[in-house]
């Protein structure tokens, strides 16, 4: 039993980098625009399904593949800010509607293109690395290293470069941000196609491991937004650990408890911390 | 100008003659979406049966000539879509003779409302729910185009006695989706095995489920020799594929779903035990309607054949409309359908496959069972349950 453990603790672990990296695209957002962006899972689709095309039907290496994946995704949130979500800044209510629309609208283009029959991308790295009785698939450890040092290299950026302290100098008080220069306007934008090439990457990403329809995005946004509650709206390395904390308890508390109800056990352990600490686990108390 | 018009008027006079000559046929299938691997051959299968015999010229039933109009539209599997495409062909469209559904979930929403319809519309699908209502009241319209997985000609119980006996299996872990098919699924096998002497460990996930390591981590920790998976492609190519990186599982028994899962993981699996209505690249070299059959294909969709996907042709498809219209033939009418129904049970039909009803309206097909074998090493057997 220990080594199921442990083994569904490092499964939990790599999985919930993938909610993690939908989560800092959700704090980011949130903390720049003022809306929660729920079509975040949607450009996470659109980076999947670029590159199983890019990869299984092109043929292109998947490092090649991944790079204009990450670009559509970005380019489709650069429209999407550009001719919808400029419009609701800093309004939740009517950024959480033009997203929920959003959603309706890529998921339909998606279906059109695609079809809602799954689609398998062929094996990017096969075999698995063995810990004592423990096999973690090799392409699972890329996938977290790969998520978690992008997601450092987030952290390392907004702290040590000016257009992250820019942006982290508007998030606190956004009329002295601006009185100091910082264009709001092109932050904005930036930090909108920031997160969707996120997304992206994620979705990239997604692809090597799992097979894709649709409606993928709708399960991860739900996932990503859990993850950024309990880590804490606002805090970068918040959305890693909410991801991780997420991930560990769907996969241990389905060996434990029946399976088909695993999404539900990490709901209950979000609302279970957000008792005690509403702002999350490493949000600022207020 | 008076003569134009009066032939205009001859004309349109003559369409509606023309047009009780059109037999309208409906199909409720999902053609796409995750539960679509049954539903997409047969829409495949029965929009190429339907140019066959458009292309011949029609066909016959006592004096008159008939040519059909096919009306199928993809359900994706939402029974309430379906539901829709079914209300408009019986109400608007005067369909008598649908195909489809094979999903049970799509059967048992609509079911109710077509039950209502009894006598007046046959319904020919796959779906393994339609088998608790084929042969009770109100339910003449139902025919069941799929062998019924239990009993002595059953082909699951035909299934675990082969794994039975070429394995020697004594535990098979069950893993399937938490919704109207796979608690279908639980309660026809569980008693199956047990009957055998099998142990079984269950387990069932949310649908949308993507990531199965832990659920399978917790199977495997059980040590049965096979793992029984879920019932759609959709989940079973990431199953066999996470079963084999995480080292849970080498080995499957399926009695849903195709070879194409095993095939891509050929190199990872040990052993790929399914169920399989026809082996279509053996069947190619050995049986000519199969050879016409893919030529066929090739030649009206432009592209290749989907071997893999194809023996779920079995179900509501190719075969199926030329059995109807042989059906009709006899009965020497193409509205009585109590008439009709009465020779489709009476009949025994030699297509693809060899087919056909019980007393009740639930078909009997032979069958191949294939095992994969690790590196792509292929054994099949066909079984006669004629």
């Amino acid at each position: 039993m220990l080594q199921l453990l442990v083994g569904q603790t490092l499964n939990g672990v790599i999985v919930g980098t993938l909610y993690g990296i939908i989560a800092l695209g959700v704090t980011l957002t949130f903390g720049i625009t003022g809306i929660v962006n729920f079509a975040l899972g949607e450009f996470m689709m659109i980076g999947a399904y670029v590159t199983w095309y890019l990869f299984d039907v092109a043929g292109l290496p998947f490092p090649i593949a991944i790079g204009p994946a990450v670009a559509a995704a970005a380019l489709c949130g650069f429209a999407a800010d550009q001719l919808l979500f400029r419009f609701t800044r800093n309004n939740l209510i009517n950024g959480l509607l033009v997203s929920i629309g959003l959603i309706s609208i890529i998921e339909a283009a998606a279906l059109l293109l695609w079809t809602t029959t799954p689609k398998d991308m062929g094996y990017v790295l096969s075999g698995a690395v063995r810990l004592g009785d423990t096999s973690l698939p090799k392409m699972k450890l890329v996938v977290f290293a790969l998520l978690a040092a992008v997601m450092f290299l987030t952290y390392a950026a907004l702290s040590r470069t000016w257009m992250g302290r820019a942006a982290y100098a508007y998030a606190q008080n956004p009329e002295a941000a601006m009185l100091m220069g910082v264009r709001t306007e092109g932050l904005q934008s930036a930090v909108v196609v920031y997160s969707t090439a996120l997304a992206g990457f994620g979705g990239a990403l997604y692809a090597t491991l799992y097979s894709l329809e649709p409606s993928m995005g709708g399960l991860y946004i739900l996932k990503g937004v859990e993850a950024a509650i309990l880590g804490g709206i606002g805090s970068l390395i918040g959305s890693l650990a909410g991801g991780i904390i997420l991930g560990v308890t769907e996969a241990v508390g389905s060996i434990y408890l029946p399976s088909a109800f695993r999404d539900a056990y990490g709901l209950i352990f979000v609302v279970a911390i957000l008792l005690y600490r509403p702002s999350g686990l490493f949000g600022a108390e207020r | 100008m008076r003569r134009l018009i009066w032939l205009l008027g001859v004309a349109l006079a003559a369409s509606p003659a023309a047009a009780q000559n059109v037999l309208k046929i409906g199909q409720i299938e999902a053609q796409t979406g995750p539960n679509a691997i049954y539903g997409y051959m047969s829409s495949q299968g029965l929009a190429l049966a339907v140019n066959e015999v458009n292309k011949a010229g029609g066909f016959k039933v006592g004096d008159k000539t008939y040519t059909i109009q096919l009306m199928a539209s993809d359900t994706r599997g939402d029974p309430k879509e379906a539901s829709i495409q079914l209300k408009r062909m019986l109400e608007t469209d005067g369909v008598k003779f649908v195909f489809g559904p094979f999903l049970s979930n799509v059967f048992v929403t609509v079911e109710p409302y077509a039950k209502q319809f009894n006598g007046k519309f046959l319904m020919m699908g796959g779906a393994t729910r339609i088998h608790d209502f084929i042969g009770t009241p109100e339910h003449d319209f139902l025919i069941r185009t799929w062998n019924w997985d239990a009993g002595p000609r059953g082909f699951g119980n035909l299934m675990v006695d082969r794994l039975l006996k070429e394995t020697g299996a004594k535990k098979v872990a069950m893993l399937f989706q938490n919704d109207q098919g796979g608690k279908v699924l639980v309660d026809i096998y569980t008693p199956l095995f047990k009957e055998k002497g099998i142990e079984t460990q269950l387990e069932m996930f949310e649908p949308g489920t993507k990531d199965f390591s832990a659920v399978l981590a917790k199977l495997a920790a059980g040590k049965p020799d096979y793992l029984f998976p879920s019932y759609s492609d959709a989940h079973l190519y990431d199953i066999v594929r996470q079963s084999t990186e995480g080292n849970y599982f080498r080995k499957f028994f399926l009695v849903r779903g195709s070879l194409g899962p095993g095939l891509k993981s050929k190199d990872e699996i040990d052993d790929y035990f399914v169920y399989v209505p026809k082996y279509f690249e053996q069947a190619e070299k050995t049986d000519p309607k199969v050879a016409k059959f893919i030529a066929d294909y090739k030649a009206f969709y432009k592209r290749d054949f989907p071997y893999d996907q194809a023996p779920l042709c079995s179900s509501s498809c190719y075969d199926h409309l030329f059995m109807l219209i042989a059906a009709m033939q006899k009965a020497g009418t193409v509205d009585d359908v109590a008439k009709i129904r009465k020779e489709l049970l009476s009949m025994t039909y030699e297509g693809l496959w060899k087919i056909r009803f019980d007393e009740k309206g639930e078909e009997i097909f032979n069958f191949d069972v294939v095992r994969l074998q690790r590196g792509g090493k292929i054994g099949v057997s066909s079984i006669d349950v004629q």
